[in-house]
């Protein structure tokens, strides 16, 4: 027979300052872990929720990223010649060659600089990115050296206020507006006319083009068709598919969460074990009399077990509260998080994301920290001498 | 029975709770030093004696963007300038990996000699370097990594160049800071790209520290208001910047390090007042005898503090011995290098440890302080 939920509810309240420091504990160490992986979620969900899943991205085949490919713009002209690409309403073809160039810029807040991605886009460019739009100011006019920032790159860097200018060498952008990406790697990037750009940086050569099928059921002809080109030596992707295989930045954070979870967990587990130790060790009594009164070995086991969870448990959502409180807050102020991406060697901005699946995660880890802490404790009170057990005081 | 052997009686008498404690304080250390080593090894480049003579110019607008030849005619004629080579990162990635740990740069090798001073030639020539336009020379690390030897080929797919290579070792070096990277023939580099006259960066070395500033301001002052401004800084100076591009990740690891921080005050204080607690008779007892409280006080505080101090011995210490005897830069490929724990932070884990030992005896030192001596001789607990 088990012993009721209530019992162990109890117990673990009428013990309030031991209760407490351990829920605490382990409340911290799920919180450490759960803000790691939010913030390796952060990454992850900005770059599955960029693009337009009709795209397709063609970079130099070899290259990695963007900011590493060179279209010429005779393959560009191939490319906008090939048979099945969807036309607007004015009948030019949705084919939009983008250069993608890196600048160092100052940090708003900081000492130091950091490189920020800015991209000469065009009408069809924009047309093709409906994920994007305009908060503030205008958009930069062809021919200008205007520039358009996200508004969440805007805060991290100086001078990227609207009427503010970014220097890119000798010459000099003004920025005329603020973007919003909506969450989208887009947020990380700036943009300007792609002529003017190519002006700018002195490139003959673009980084990359976006095209849309006509049909969808053409992509996968053109993907194909573009591939096999051995002349072009080009590579075709959908946008999304590209986007999503750009997170090689969260690898490290997303290792680091494991490590450090899996460590402060081990001393999580001594730091319940003490103090289930010392509940079994103050109820010694108690477990006697429970033993007299007919409960079996296995149902003290139980029982403690129980004990032991709930307490973790109670850490576990101590944890997730915290960190889902943090989100909320961190929303709130609007505050977006920076590093430098591996792939495209500038900065990228995400947010810090508690999903649900992060917090069961979370849940479930507290739940193994109770389980391990309280195995070998119950195990010893199972295995207390009735009679002796009687005796102590 | 004198006093040391009271305390440590009194520490070792619940010997599961005194082992758990320690073991407990000892992680906690252990993660403290290990996170404060990957904050260093992240915000502090290794610094070379020789690295304070050189200097790196790259593009003002950023260092993806490249610079021309021509400007080493200009470079060369500057006063305090002793060495300077074109120095062009390849990020080529090796055989078959999707992401390769070591650089590959293109630098002029009869110009580079004067440049990585501080190399010695381990294997092969420098002078076979030289001479073959389609070799390279590789750091004594990447070698030992990959198990190569003069002779072999080394294959390298370019990333943001669109031209691959196809090299062979020629020479190996050792004894510079970073032993890993693999230099080739800019020639090489230029031919294979269609000749488009422009380099990475450039490498200089200036005459001494002294003049390094004004090298440097010299740099800067000729390309002024030319097609490609010129960004010029020490080397350490460049490493430090990208630093600056990491962003917000150092100060994550400096809030980490607080959460474990506070996790470790909190288990000590724990066990520390459950110990206590559990013999809150025994002290009423010593009170009674006429102990006074600053010696109750003493006994708590030599407990707590002997226990966290081991837990520190033992945390700091396993830390140390892991990452010294560990091959990092193996297990991460490349992602952590140096990770050294040094006596700094050492000193900072083991401080902190005792801190909390400190702290940990107090709320349990002031209930002993208040109670009364028929109070504590009542308490069944």
């Amino acid at each position: 027979m088990a012993l009721p939920l209530n019992y162990n509810i109890r117990n673990v309240l009428v013990r309030w300052r031991t209760t407490l420091f351990t829920v605490l504990g382990i409340g911290a160490v799920v919180l450490v872990f759960l803000g790691l992986r939010a913030l390796g979620r952060g990454i992850e969900a900005t770059n599955a929720n960029t693009g337009d899943s009709r795209n397709l991205l063609v970079v130099r085949k070899g290259s990695q990223a963007e900011s590493g490919s060179l279209v010429s713009r005779e393959q560009f002209r191939t490319l906008r010649d090939l048979p099945g690409i969807a036309r607007n309403a004015a009948g030019e073809p949705l084919v939009s060659a983008e250069l993608v160039m890196i600048v160092s810029a100052p940090r708003r807040d900081e000492v130091g600089e950091a490189n920020t991605l800015i991209r000469g886009v065009t009408p069809r460019g924009m047309e093709l990115r409906s994920q994007v739009a305009l908060v503030e100011g205008r958009w930069f006019r062809a021919g200008q050296r205007e520039v358009v920032v996200s508004s969440r790159l805007a805060r991290r860097f100086a001078g990227f206020e609207v009427g503010g200018t970014i220097k890119a060498g000798p010459d000099r952008l003004t920025v005329v507006g603020h973007f919003d990406g909506r969450g989208s790697a887009f947020d990380s990037e700036a943009w300007m006319d792609a002529d003017e750009s190519r002006a700018l940086f002195d490139r003959e050569q673009y980084s990359s083009v976006l095209l849309r099928p006509a049909d969808d059921s053409l992509a996968a002809g053109l993907i194909q068709r573009i591939d096999h080109d051995k002349r072009l030596a080009l590579r075709a992707e959908r946008e999304v598919d590209y986007y999503s295989k750009q997170t090689m930045t969260a690898k490290p954070i997303n290792y680091l969460a494991g490590i450090l979870g899996t460590a402060m967990s081990v001393g999580a587990v001594f730091a319940a074990m003490n103090t289930m130790y010392a509940s079994v060790g103050a109820r010694t009594r108690e477990i006697g009399t429970l033993r007299v009164l007919g409960y079996s070995r296995r149902s003290i086991v139980l029982c403690f077990l129980i004990e032991g969870v709930l307490l973790a448990l109670l850490g576990g959502i101590l944890g997730c509260a915290t960190a889902w409180g943090l989100q909320v807050e961190l929303a709130a102020f609007n505050v977006s998080f920076g590093t430098l991406d591996f792939q495209s060697f500038a900065e990228t901005v995400f947010q810090f994301r508690v999903t649900p699946d992060l917090m069961l995660l979370g849940l479930g880890f507290s739940v193994v920290i109770g389980l391990a802490g309280s195995l070998l404790p119950a195990l010893r009170a199972a295995r207390l001498p009735v009679i002796v057990a009687l005796k102590s005081l | 029975m004198n006093l040391p052997t009271f305390i440590l009686k009194n520490a070792l008498r619940n010997r599961r709770r005194a082992l758990l404690t320690v073991l407990s304080v000892g992680i906690s250390c252990a993660l403290l030093v290990t996170l404060l080593t990957l904050q260093r090894e992240l915000t502090v480049p290794p610094e070379s004696q020789a690295a304070s003579l050189r200097i790196i110019a790259r593009n003002k607008v950023s260092l993806a963007q490249p610079l021309p030849a021509k400007q080493l005619r200009v470079i060369e004629r500057i006063p305090g300038v002793v060495a300077v080579s074109p120095f062009t990162y390849f990020g080529g990635n090796f055989r078959d990996e999707t992401l390769t740990s070591f650089a590959q740069f293109a630098v002029d090798p009869v110009r580079f000699r004067g440049l990585l001073v501080e190399a010695r030639v381990m294997e092969g020539s420098y002078e076979a370097f030289e001479k073959d336009r389609l070799s390279c020379m590789v750091g004594i690390e990447t070698v030992g990594r990959y198990g190569l030897r003069i002779g072999d080929r080394m294959k390298f797919t370019g990333t943001f160049y669109p031209v691959d290579l196809d090299l062979k070792i020629a020479a190996v070096f050792g004894g510079t800071i970073d032993d890993r990277g693999v230099f080739f023939h800019h020639k090489l580099l230029d031919e294979l790209s269609g000749d488009p006259g422009t380099v990475g960066t450039w490498y200089i070395r200036a005459a001494s520290p002294e003049v390094a500033n004004d090298v440097i301001a010299r740099l800067n002052g000729a390309f002024a208001n030319t097609a490609a401004e010129v960004r010029a800084e020490t080397e350490r100076a460049f490493q430090l910047g990208f630093v600056s591009m990491l962003g917000n990740v150092k100060m994550l690891v400096l809030l980490i390090s607080g959460a474990v921080v506070f996790t470790l005050s909190l288990v000590t204080i724990s066990t520390m007042s459950m110990a206590i607690r559990e013999r809150f008779r025994e002290l009423a007892v010593l009170k009674a005898l006429g102990f006074q409280r600053r010696e109750l006080f003493a006994f708590i505080l030599a407990e707590s503090f002997g226990l966290a101090a081991l837990g520190a011995l033992l945390g700091v210490g396993g830390a140390w011995a892991l990452w010294t005897h560990l091959d990092l830069q193996k297990l991460t490929s490349g992602f952590l290098i140096y990770f050294e724990v040094t006596p700094r932070i050492m000193a900072w884990g083991a401080a902190v440890a005792a801190l909390m030992g400190v702290v940990a005896a107090l709320p349990p030192a002031w209930q002993t302080a208040r109670m009364s001596v028929t109070e504590g001789l009542q308490t069944l607990d």
